[in-house]
């Protein structure tokens, strides 16, 4: 993974800890939606607004479908940030 | 805006001390600084959550410092969101709330069902939170052939729904008006043309405004606050197509902070008074450095105009019911010298209540002037440019309330606006006319802290006493002192306004309404008796007296005047009843004090008495008339 990824990576761990509710989830690049509890359609909006505010970026209603697993959203916002 | 900039930024511990949060003997204290920060929806979402893992831990601590509320909340959009950071706000404006939400979309069902969930759950109040989209015409916003419902039918529908919810559950509801969405169609002729959405939003707007300010509901003008901050950046699609959020997500701290004012304005604890710094707050530099021609206030010039804006906001507050106060590390000369004789200060010494100026702290001096207005600290809001004044008081004085400030002062009038302090939900002229009120009784105790002792301060008052028998005039106010007087209220008999009006018209009931007025002004109606005649003597059925007028002689004014009626009257005794009550322990010693002789006791009640051939006058300083 590149550095920059890397880094993104670490930031969005953090934007998850700061809007899901506190779990045993493991967080990684594999992580999913259907893995970690916590994240669910009401958390999943939060979390939404703060990356968007923590990377400056605005997804589109497109985009947004798609956001469910971590690799996912690395990219995203690695693209938008290039 | 939205980002709340006159409350302080959280603490970059926040989660930590979220974390912290443990049953102990600060714990509502901890949480109420935790929610006094200008927090982000997760950040309330996580304090809001610890809040509800404590259970009744937290809800009781709470509940021993704030008011409680039950709110219900129908909507045609999500609330889940909203949720926290309404409780979290409602803290911070001293209002501990208890959500029940109905079920998405269930406007209709939960009003018209008597036995719906909202209808019983015992709530305060129901916010109708409902946006343009919940209205028929809303089915399709940007076409102009579709038969659109008008504007009255909406609001028919409107008021049915809070009609419902006042008949079946007796409670009042918030109503909001509509945010018209962002889309012009042919222009500025969309506010005119009947069938488009902005003249027909427009309409029901204006509408709901008129009915809802006659009536006990509540008005909650989200147009107003979309207008504020943009309609644009109001509206975010994507979010209302994923989850069914009314407004993008960064706006719902400031909407529920909206909604928190008002709740804490029902619950009484919107602020009363407005403390003012003086240099660089409402005019520009420091007057004792300055001098008059120095300082910048006014016309002509940017920096002295944007001070002004600040003196004009202050004195419209003023206007609607807020007091001022001054609080400036100044000479109390220098300080008032503007007020004086600048000709363009806006604000003059008589706009002030409480004017405090000298080398003392500014935590003292702000509870001199919450005693001397006899207001709580917790009623005040000080603003100060001074950053480090700012934090002391806020250390000292914690129940003050003291907003952040931007660093250009051109921007304080709309901070301090925004903040919402003095939030009100009606509008009398009593509120017109309550920083006179109190202008007046801070000069009374300021001269009662000056005078040398008790009788010079009492004969420089120059009391006036009207007293005469009970009339139709004065039938309503003396049912109220009746009814609401509990200290120094000898018998605590209560009547009601029929059986007042047989005192008035019965030969056998000797009555006397009194009224008393000093040299800051008329008091109004302080005072009332009821004496039953049992052949030659009378016997005082009631006698009650305002607290505000304690310490004063007054009721040695009323004995003389009760004796020099009696002996008129061929009484010979006079019996005065004492029954003790949970509060009026101040009256204990009261005909003691006035020569009365003990002469039974009955249970718990005493009998005194007084042969009136006997009493001495004791002439307290106060002018009579009759």
């Amino acid at each position: 993974m590149s550095e920059n990824k890397q880094a993104i990576l670490k930031r969005l761990e953090e934007i998850f800890q700061d809007t899901l509710a506190e779990g045993d989830y493991q967080f990684s690049m594999d992580s999913t939606s259907s893995d970690i509890e916590e994240w669910d359609s009401l958390s999943h909006i939060r979390l939404l607004t703060a990356i968007e505010a923590e990377f400056g970026i605005q997804f589109d209603i497109s985009e947004i479908e798609l956001l469910s697993s971590v690799s996912v959203i690395v990219d995203m916002i690695h693209n938008k940030t290039m | 805006m939205h980002e709340l900039p006159w409350l302080l930024t959280p603490p970059s511990d926040f989660n930590d001390r979220c974390a912290a949060l443990v049953d102990s003997g600060s714990l509502s204290s901890d949480i109420r600084a935790l929610a006094g920060y200008s927090l982000t929806i997760n950040q309330s979402n996580r304090l809001y959550r610890t809040i509800k893992k404590l259970g009744d831990v937290a809800s009781g601590a709470l509940l021993k410092e704030l008011s409680g509320l039950k709110l219900g909340i129908v909507s045609n959009s999500t609330l889940d969101l909203l949720v926290p950071s309404m409780v979290t706000s409602a803290i911070r404006h001293g209002v501990f709330l208890d959500v029940v939400t109905a079920d998405f979309d269930q406007v209709a069902q939960e009003a018209f069902d008597p036995n719906s969930m909202l209808n019983q759950a015992g709530l305060d109040i129901v916010l109708l939170a409902l946006d343009y989209r919940a209205f028929p015409f809303a089915a399709n916003t940007l076409a102009t052939t579709v038969e659109n419902l008008k504007a009255s039918d909406a609001l028919e529908y409107l008021n049915q729904v809070r009609e419902a919810f006042n008949r079946n559950s007796g409670v009042n509801c918030i109503v909001q008006t509509m945010v018209p969405p962002p889309y012009s169609l042919m222009g500025n002729i969309d506010a005119q043309v009947d069938g488009l959405l902005r003249k027909e939003i427009s309409d029901f707007n204006s509408a709901l405004i008129n009915i809802v300010h006659k009536d006990a509901d509540i008005l909650l003008d989200v147009a107003a606050l979309a207008s504020n901050v943009g309609v644009y950046n109001w509206f975010d699609e994507r979010q209302w197509y994923l989850s069914r959020v009314p407004m993008a997500n960064v706006f719902i701290p400031l909407y529920t902070d909206r909604i928190a004012s008002i709740l804490g304005a029902v619950r009484g604890k919107s602020k009363k008074c407005l403390v003012l710094d003086l240099d660089n707050t409402i005019w520009g530099g420091v007057i004792g450095d300055d001098g008059l021609e120095g300082i910048l206030v006014g016309q002509g010039n940017p920096r002295g105009e944007s001070y002004l804006a600040l003196q004009q906001l202050a004195l419209e507050l003023k206007k609607h019911g807020v007091i001022l106060a001054v609080c400036s590390k100044n000479d109390e000369q220098n300080a008032r010298q503007p007020f004086r004789e600048h000709p363009d200060m806006l604000l003059k010494e008589d706009d002030i209540s409480v004017f405090v100026a000298n080398w003392e702290d500014k935590a003292s001096n702000i509870r001199y002037i919450a005693e001397t207005l006899n207001i709580g600290l917790d009623s005040l809001v000080f603003v100060d440019d001074n950053a480090a004044e700012r934090e002391i008081v806020r250390m000292r004085v914690p129940e003050v309330t003291v907003p952040e400030l931007p660093k250009d002062a051109a921007l304080y009038p709309r901070t301090l606006a925004a903040a919402n302090y003095f939030e009100m939900i009606s509008f009398t002229t009593e509120d017109s006319q309550r920083a006179g009120q109190y202008t007046q009784n801070a000069k009374r105790r300021e001269l009662s802290q000056s005078s040398e002792n008790i009788d010079d301060f009492l004969t420089s008052l120059d009391m006036e006493m009207t007293i005469s028998p009970f009339d139709e005039l004065g039938r309503k106010r003396i049912v109220q002192l009746i009814n609401k007087t509990n200290q120094f209220n000898l018998t605590t008999q209560r009547y009601t306004e029929t059986e007042v009006e047989q005192f008035e018209k019965s030969s056998d009931v000797f009555t006397m309404q009194i009224r008393l007025s000093d040299r800051f002004g008329d008091n109004g109606m302080i005072s009332a008796l009821i004496c039953r005649q049992i052949d030659k003597q009378w016997e005082i059925d009631s006698w009650l007296m305002s607290c505000r007028v304690i310490k004063r002689r007054v009721e040695e004014a009323v004995c003389d005047e009760l004796v020099q009626l009696a002996l008129k009257h061929n009484i010979e005794k006079i019996k005065g009843v004492f029954i003790p009550s949970p509060k009026n322990s101040l009256v204990k010693t009261h005909y003691q004090q006035l020569g009365f002789e003990l002469e039974a006791t009955k249970g718990e009640a005493e009998i005194w008495v007084l042969g009136t051939s006997e009493y001495e006058m004791k002439k307290p300083p106060i002018k009579i008339s009759r």
